[in-house]
């Protein structure tokens, strides 16, 4: 009988401990399940690949099978990717098939994990050094990419680790001070081309507090994110960055990165500038959209969310302020990676340039808002949307959306001090203080 | 307490089967031992095999999906994994991943002990409270002269079935500044979810504690002031925990019910016939012959607890100012979105053993109040 009492209470301890297991790994075992799944899927296809290449002759491509994966961004612009690759596929012969993937960072590491990768895969710059450094990816052969001097030196740079060019781009964004014509020019308010002029047409166009603006009885002039990937563009305005130009030492704590930060954290510490939760938006572009704000600093995928959602809205876009030293900017931007054990190399780069070349970015960013990250096609894209301009007028001054392995563990110190800053409970010298220690230790400086 | 136990004075066993199991089964005890064995407790032949063969499906289950993975969470949280390369493609790197979360001055350490800290207050909070609501809930419901107990069981029951985004994002429309809490509470208008105020430090400034001494500022644990400690859970929070007690009462109300429902009612008129009143029927028979289900209950909502995700996940993706990031959540921040899957293992590990101290702890305290 006692015994009996033993092997119970051990089987219900057992049962405990596995169950505070299941949900305690789960986010890693689901990882390893799903390596399980990406697994078969990536054996099906490389299967059918190799059995497909050996028919193939010299230069061409018949039959050779390749998958792109990427994230969804909407309907019409898969359909558009999927229709370029279809083009691919006809002219070259090869099978080639665009893979949107719901969870797009989580199935990528589990098929680079079980050592199955898709042959080619969107890239964004700030992911480039963790895929690069894991060796996860295959620098670009000489020659594979067609004229690569035509596209946009920053853009080139976003996908450069160690020395190495990685993988071209797919397009870019920048961003620009989006805002209300009608209002502005109701209330009088020229657009903003300096600090100061940004700083007096907040104050202007702002006509209540956060509750008020929540509650839609009010204005308020500026939405922004709380985030480096917004204020970092002031910073850069102002001579200032987080880290060097090869992320190899930490720049904040110089008078130049204290002023942007001070100026900014003004704008909402005086109730100019809200950001987006504050008035029940989920992010600036809804705020803006819902009329509850006047201007937002966004970039180019804020068009097809107004389109999307708020058809009637009625915006314009303009460059970003100027700052003390000049002007700055981000862009941000994703790339056509081909994995470092791709099963067909020569195939899958001849899918990257064809995606990538003149035409191909051409073809695919006329339709829509991003913008093709060659210069020569930078004037006919500019045709296709003339009021986007400002934009693609950003690319000459922003500057790449990436760092180094681990990095993201800083911009979340900054980000959270930031936050605290416009909250009230942060100092700045704190800020930088917190993030230059948390960057030296990433950085190694 | 006599009549808690005298149903089960022969045989302790029953006392720590799963609770699930009605409390007083002195006669299933016999019946588990199954008609496969023979009295003196020697097997008949194959009945083993047999017993392997039924139980197999379950095990190979937990094994495949609970065991393996464990074992393989805990072998890659010593090893320098990316997350994006084969994990036996990596070098050894002992303790580092722990010595970074537990010891290295760091924002991982940082990260942790905030993590640690949200958490605990959200299990400080949400356990004692569904487990008393459920309690109460189910106590009213099992009343014999209750109208209509299958509308009120559907109903109450109903959160806990529907998914805990969709639950989530309702809450966030309640919750924010125009929503329906701040249009109902006669306080100040806040954004609740975006509010970083710890409410420990909200009541310290209502009893005229504004500025915290010095000592708990300039020292600290894990990097983390102790005045930071002290915080209790922010504002945004404590919204996730009424949230999350509001979803996660119907399931317990439900195993309160079975448990309830399993009292015979000869021993509540036994009570009533030694004099009892209501009240006493209640806390010296109803809440004794219930506490395996509440050791249950209290366990499972632990385990549960302390693994937070969804709703931190959708409300705020553990902001504001990272008072809601939670274990669970810097799992999955470290794994996917920072590329730093060993870190993230070493996390699972570790929170796999502030789990287990927990339920090793909770189940003293029940034990210690009386037999379980």
């Amino acid at each position: 009988m006692r015994h009996r009492t033993y092997v119970v209470l051990v089987l219900l301890m057992a049962l405990i401990a596995a169950c505070g297991d299941g949900g305690s790994t789960d986010t890693t075992t689901a990882g390893a399940t799903e390596t399980t799944t990406g697994d078969t899927a990536g054996a099906t296809t490389t299967a059918a690949g190799e059995a497909t290449t050996m028919a193939p002759e010299e230069g061409s491509l018949e039959g050779v099978e390749l998958s792109l994966w990427g994230w969804s961004s909407s309907d019409a612009e898969n359909t558009a990717l999927s229709d370029l690759v279809a083009q691919f596929s006809e002219e070259t012969g090869a099978v080639a098939a665009f893979q949107p993937q719901a969870e797009y960072d989580v199935a990528l590491q589990a098929a680079l994990t079980s050592g199955d990768p898709p042959d080619v895969f969107y890239v964004d710059s700030f992911r480039l050094p963790d895929l690069a450094d894991a060796g996860a990816l295959a620098p670009v052969p000489e020659g594979a990419v067609s004229n690569p001097d035509d596209i946009y030196p920053s853009l080139r740079e976003a996908f450069t680790y160690n020395d190495t060019w990685y993988c071209p781009p797919k397009d870019f964004s920048t961003l620009g001070l989006v805002y209300d014509p009608d209002v502005l020019e109701a209330a009088g308010v020229a657009v903003p081309t300096t600090w100061e002029e940004l700083a007096a047409a907040a104050e202007t166009l702002t006509t209540g507090d956060a509750a008020a603006v929540a509650g839609g009885t009010a204005q308020a002039g500026l939405s922004m994110g709380v985030e480096y990937p917004r204020w970092g563009a002031f910073m850069f305005q102002n001579g200032a960055a987080m880290t060097n130009e090869d992320n190899t030492a930490m720049t904040l704590d110089t008078p130049e990165a204290r002023e942007a930060i001070e100026y900014v954290a003004g704008l909402y510490q005086d109730g100019y500038a809200v950001k987006p939760a504050a008035v029940d938006s989920g992010w600036s572009g809804e705020a803006f959209g819902q009329g509850k704000v006047a201007m937002v600093v966004e970039g180019n995928w804020l068009p097809p969310a107004m389109a999307a959602d708020f058809p009637d809205r009625n915006f314009a876009v303009a460059e970003l302020p100027t700052g003390p030293v000049g002007p700055g900017n981000f862009a941000f931007t994703v790339c056509y990676g081909v994995a470092a054990d791709a099963a067909n190399p020569e195939a899958s780069w001849a899918l990257v340039d064809y995606l990538t070349n003149e035409e191909g970015s051409l073809a695919w960013t006329e339709a829509f808002s991003v913008m093709p990250a060659r210069q020569s096609v930078a004037e006919q894209w500019i045709s296709a949307h003339p009021e986007l301009e400002p934009f693609v007028a950003g690319a000459d001054y922003s500057q790449r959306w990436g760092f180094v392995p681990g990095f993201g563990d800083v911009l979340s110190v900054f980000n959270t001090g930031l936050e605290g800053v416009v909250d009230g409970n942060m100092t700045i010298d704190q800020v930088i203080a917190d993030t230059t220690a948390a960057g030296e230790g990433v950085l190694g400086g | 307490m006599t009549l808690g136990s005298g149903g089960r004075v022969d045989d302790p066993a029953p006392a720590v089967s799963l609770p699930e199991a009605p409390p007083i089964v002195s006669e299933a005890a016999p019946a588990a031992a199954g008609p496969l064995k023979v009295k003196r407790g020697k097997p008949i032949q194959g009945a083993s095999g047999l017993g392997w063969m039924f139980s197999a499906p379950a095990l190979i289950g937990l094994l495949v999906f609970v065991a393996i993975p464990i074992v393989i969470a805990a072998w890659v949280s010593f090893r320098d994994w990316s997350g994006l390369v084969s994990p036996f493609d990596t070098e050894y790197i002992g303790f580092e991943n722990y010595n970074d979360l537990l010891f290295q001055d760091g924002v991982r350490r940082t990260d942790f002990a905030l993590s640690i800290r949200n958490n605990f207050y959200y299990v400080l909070f949400v356990v004692p409270m569904q487990t008393t609501l459920a309690f109460v809930l189910a106590v009213i419901l099992n009343n014999r002269f209750l109208k209509g107990k299958g509308f009120f069981r559907t109903s109450y029951y109903f959160p806990s079935i529907t998914s805990s985004i969709a639950v989530t994002l309702i809450f966030v429309f309640l919750f924010q500044t125009s929503g329906a809490i701040n249009a109902i509470l006669p306080f100040e208008t806040i954004n609740w979810l975006d509010n970083a105020h710890g409410l420990f430090h909200n009541a310290l400034g209502l009893i005229g504690v504004e500025e915290p001494p010095t000592w708990m500022i300039e020292n600290g644990f894990m990097g983390v002031t102790y005045w930071q400690w002290i915080a209790g859970p922010s504002v945004a929070m404590f919204a996730i925990i009424l949230l999350v007690t509001w979803t996660s009462i119907g399931t317990f109300m439900l195993i309160f019910l079975a448990g309830l429902q399993s009292i015979p009612e000869s021993v509540e008129e036994a009570a009533k016939v030694d004099g009892a009143s209501t009240f006493q029927t209640f806390w010296h028979v109803i809440v004794p012959l219930m506490k395996p289900t509440i050791f249950f209950v209290v366990t499972i909502g632990l385990i549960a607890t302390w693994q937070v995700f969804d709703q931190i996940y959708a409300t705020n993706f553990g902001g504001p100012q990272k008072t809601t990031i939670t274990p669970a959540f810097l799992i999955y921040f470290q794994s996917f979105r920072n590329s730093q899957a060993a870190l993230a293992a070493a996390i699972a590990i570790l929170l796999l053993l502030v789990i287990m101290i927990f339920t090793f702890l909770q189940r003293r305290l029940i034990k210690s109040t009386g037999d379980v």
